[in-house]
């Protein structure tokens, strides 16, 4: 009770406390606000991997034949909910006049892909439809189409970072050329065995719709074409092939259960449609998406734990700060201290009072970082936004920072041990002047002289 | 009081100032020494000012690192446009420029998207192809120096030292070769006989595909003669530089009326940057309405005149926002240091109420007991200061080898180099980020001591002084 009334009595009347209450308040928000940033970005990063391919992707050394007799046998498994084949390429997209860029073409199957990703989501016409996404126009459904990332249409506007949707539609039904090509074998009698020759491909295509999932790296790169397309058109004279499969998990399963598993399907069926061939069965990657972004987002997390130190050594001089303002109160408060004592307190509850102080200091700055932060993190975009149309200085493009919004979820995982170490390094600012206060006698002090 | 009275009437004002100022001095330093609680504040002030010098020192030797690699690739100013189709006459434009007494070299380049495929490999992808004279851009830009096996010859560039009469092409180092974990290239001795298809549309002055109906688009095999390394990530991971004649015709500009993409000036040393671009802008008026009544005239308004800054404004000033949000979260953490030096300024104040007295009742005003604890602050200030330098600057001088150590030993590092394309952590301190580290490590300690110095200033040597008081 006495040390509750002397707190709330040395926060009422000793206003300079409220000077370590705001430096608590400000380093908790700061790294509050860090750590969050930081682990929404990894996390937006892991989940657009998994929107993108997938739960896991299996990824022979090469590219191969019958795939669809694999996705059949996969599909069987009750671990996996769907799975999809994919094929890549390289190429040169012509949009229209003096408007050419490079792009990362993949073929995929679109109502595979609807079950296996969260591809239809992000396109632009067909996200809202009640229908499967297709690769169809109503105005010709046998003209060949496509869709094209949103940022190889039109770069985002330069000073708001915002996509013109309007410009960017009028795309959707014109023609476009893609040139692109495959590596084959040389068949001229002069020409030595096995040399190949890179064999340039032309595709017209009709743009269908507009791929906008976010993360500019794919909004800015990627066209998607039917697999069948794009397998007639870098290899017309195989049987068609794929180069990766992606795979949905059921809701539940076990990953590695589901690994193994996977990993048995192909080796099976790599005995009974390829021939057995050792090269495909002992080297194909079996990654989940996560996984396969582990080395990106290792780094991520090594940055945010760099920054976290760093800010974190400097938000340590709290403790000084706490420190010096209680060695004040405890000075300046020596006759109550004394009189507390007179009154057979022992030392070690005088000590409590200012230890447990200093926590409170810490607990209430905490509180109001953990506010503070709380409101600056979901409040980000918006808070980034004015500061650009005050001072016209943009500081998030997608551009730069791959996704088109600042993650704004605030992590609580790392609220507690920032919270936590805010009140310890409160309390113990507050360790020194307590042991002062403690040594306090009450005789010398209560003297009359 | 009377003996007080007369030697204050026999003091002259040059005695009075150096009186003032002895005693400023005296106690300051007395302040700064023997009061033990100032060392919070020094010690405050020096992790501050360690931590930032590092950090900045960092954070402006890349984002300085990276802008001279700009500087470098793009010469002093760019004239080009953005538009593949390009723009014609641009000979008569370049006769101007080397005919003026402002410009060093002049480049012209090509600049276009391409398919490179290598030969007896199953893999193609996008490229940016930039096709110029190696001679004439090297003296634009350093793109000489960016060579490997031709850095003294740069004209040779596109000669392959294995066959001299195959058609060579330079290569982005990353597109050529692999990097180790600590940044280092496994380097080749000579160029190895590789041929690249290189694929690419040739477009219209109209920018319509050329020759619609027929291929499309053409393609031409090139051979490794060498590789550039100009350090920017974006530019060694995806640019092949083909010869300036080979990529005009690939990419259709190579017609009656030839075209180019872009020019690249090099102003000479004693010109300004400002005044070469001017100067530049000026010959491009000139030039374009000399040509306004040839057919290929429109093509022109596409042309913008940038000095290197603007030309690659979108890179640059990313990483300084970067480097300017560091600063503002160190400013925000700095405060907690503003309010160290408040509090024990306050408790220094509060302690030393007595001499304040004495010093008011001898008939110092307040604005010199302001000015007292304002040059107490500053000694706070400048001995923080220059102990968190003087522990950044060891810090920096050992950075490189704490980070080799930390590698070795627990497989650390601050950038993973596999992934991104640093060298050494940049440790050369700059004096301009540790004037503006300094002076704001000054400031926070003035303005800290404010409120303090200024609640001194207003003591009353009458209440301080009081018998009860002593």
């Amino acid at each position: 009770m006495l040390k509750l009334f002397l707190w709330l009595r040395y926060l009422r009347k000793r206003r300079i406390v409220f000077l370590s209450i705001t430096a608590v308040a400000l380093s908790v928000s700061l790294l509050m606000v860090i750590a969050s940033g930081f682990t929404g970005f990894i996390k937006a990063y892991k989940q657009i991997a998994v929107d993108f391919v997938g739960d896991i992707v299996l990824q022979p050394p090469k590219k191969f034949p019958n795939y669809p007799v694999l996705l059949d046998r996969l599909e069987q498994l009750g671990a996996v909910e769907a799975a999809e084949a994919t094929l890549s390429g390289q190429g040169v997209l012509y949009l229209g006049k003096g408007n050419v860029r490079a792009v990362h073409i993949q073929g995929i199957d679109l109502a595979r892909a609807a079950k296996v990703t969260a591809f239809k989501s992000s396109l632009l016409r067909q996200k809202d439809s009640p229908e499967e996404p297709s690769f169809r126009t109503p105005a010709d459904p046998n003209v060949v189409t496509g869709f094209v990332g949103i940022a190889v249409v039109r770069e985002p506007d330069e000073e708001t970072d915002e996509y013109d949707f309007e410009a960017v539609e009028e795309i959707v039904g014109k023609s476009v050329v893609l040139t692109t090509g495959s590596v084959i074998e040389q068949k001229e009698s002069s020409s030595p065995p096995g040399e190949t020759q890179f064999r340039r491909r032309t595709l017209q295509f009709t743009v269908a719709d507009i791929v906008f999932t976010g993360f500019y790296q794919v909004d800015k790169n990627y066209i998607f074409l039917p697999i069948e397309r794009l397998q007639n058109t870098l290899y017309p004279e195989q049987e068609p092939v794929a180069e990766l499969i992606q795979i949905k998990l059921s809701l539940g399963a076990d990953v590695e259960s589901a690994r193994t598993q996977i990993r048995g399907v192909w080796q099976e069926f790599v005995d009974d449609e390829l021939g057995g061939d050792r090269y495909l069965k002992e080297f194909v990657d079996i990654e989940t998406a996560v996984e396969m972004q582990s080395q990106y987002v290792e780094e991520i997390r090594k940055q945010m734990g760099l920054l976290l130190l760093i800010i974190g050594v400097v938000s340590a001089s709290v403790v000084v700060l706490v420190s010096c303002i209680f060695y004040m109160i405890v000075t300046t408060k020596r006759r109550d201290i004394a009189v507390i004592k007179s009154c057979g307190t022992a030392s070690a509850s005088v000590c409590w009072i200012f230890v447990g102080f200093g926590g409170c200091v810490g607990i209430i700055g905490s509180g109001i970082g953990v506010v503070l932060g709380c409101i600056i993190t979901e409040n980000v975009n918006g808070i980034e936004r004015w500061i650009s149309v005050v001072s016209g200085l943009k500081l998030w493009k997608s551009s730069v920072y791959m996704f088109s919004r600042i993650p704004n979820e605030v992590n609580w995982f790392w609220v507690l041990p920032i919270v936590g170490s805010a009140i310890a390094a409160a309390a113990v600012g507050a360790l020194i002047p307590a042991i002062v206060a403690a040594r306090t006698k009450p005789v010398e002090i209560l003297r009359y002289e | 009081m009377n003996n007080v009275s007369r030697e204050a009437y026999l003091v002259t004002p040059l005695h009075a100032s150096r009186f003032t100022l002895m005693y400023k001095l005296i106690l300051a330093t007395r302040y700064l020494l023997k009061r033990r609680i100032t060392y919070f504040a020094v010690l405050a002030v020096a992790l501050c000012v360690f931590i930032v010098v590092v950090v900045m020192t960092v954070m402006a030797g890349l984002v300085g690192d990276f802008k001279q690699k700009n500087h470098d690739f793009t010469g002093d100013c760019v004239v080009g446009s953005e538009s593949l189709v390009g723009f014609p006459y641009y000979e008569d434009y370049v006769d101007m420029l080397e005919a003026s007494e402002f410009v060093e070299g002049v480049s012209e380049v090509i600049r276009s998207y391409g398919l490179l495929s290598p030969q007896g490999r199953d893999l193609t992808r996008g490229v940016e192809i930039m096709g110029l004279d190696p001679a004439r851009h090297s003296r634009a830009t350093g793109f000489g120096d960016t060579l490997h096996h031709r850095r003294d010859d740069a004209a040779k560039a596109f000669v392959p030292s294995y066959d001299p009469n195959l058609p060579g092409c330079v290569l982005g180092i990353d597109l050529a070769l692999q990097r180790d974990s600590n940044s280092r290239y496994a380097y080749d001795s000579s160029p190895s006989r590789i041929g690249f298809s290189i694929s690419c549309f040739p477009l219209t002055a109209r920018g319509a595909l050329a020759g619609a109906g027929t291929a499309l688009a053409n393609t031409k095999t090139f051979y490794y003669s060498d590789h550039s390394h100009s350090g920017l990530a974006r530019v060694d991971d995806s640019i092949i530089y083909l010869p300036f004649d080979e990529a005009q015709a690939l990419c259709g500009m190579s017609g009656q009326t030839k075209r180019i993409n872009a020019i690249h000036i090099k102003f000479k040393p004693d010109v300004k940057l400002k005044t070469g671009c001017e100067e530049a802008r000026r010959l491009w008026s000139i030039f374009k309405s000399e040509k306004a009544n040839e057919s290929q005239a429109y093509l022109l308004n596409t042309v913008t005149v940038q000095d290197w800054k603007l030309y690659g404004r979108a890179l640059i000033a990313a990483m300084e926002k970067e480097q300017m949000i560091m600063g503002v979260m160190f400013g925000f953490v700095g405060i907690v240091t503003v309010f160290i030096v408040l509090v024990v300024f306050y408790m220094l104040i509060s302690h030393k109420s007595k001499d304040i007295g004495v010093l008011r009742s001898i008939g110092v005003s307040g604005f010199d007991i302001v000015e007292l604890f304002g040059g107490f602050a500053l000694a706070v200030g400048l001995a923080g200061s220059c102990l968190g330098v003087l522990g950044g600057w060891q810090f920096l001088l050992r950075i490189n080898s704490i980070e080799r150590w930390l590698f070795e030993h627990f497989e650390f590092q601050v950038w993973d180099r596999t992934m991104f394309a640093i060298g050494d952590i940049p440790s050369e301190i700059s004096p301009r980020v540790l004037a503006v580290i300094v002076f704001s490590a000054i400031a926070a300690c003035l303005i800290g001591a404010l409120v303090p110095s200024w609640q001194a200033a207003r003591l009353k040597p009458v209440e301080t002084l009081q018998v009860n008081q002593l």
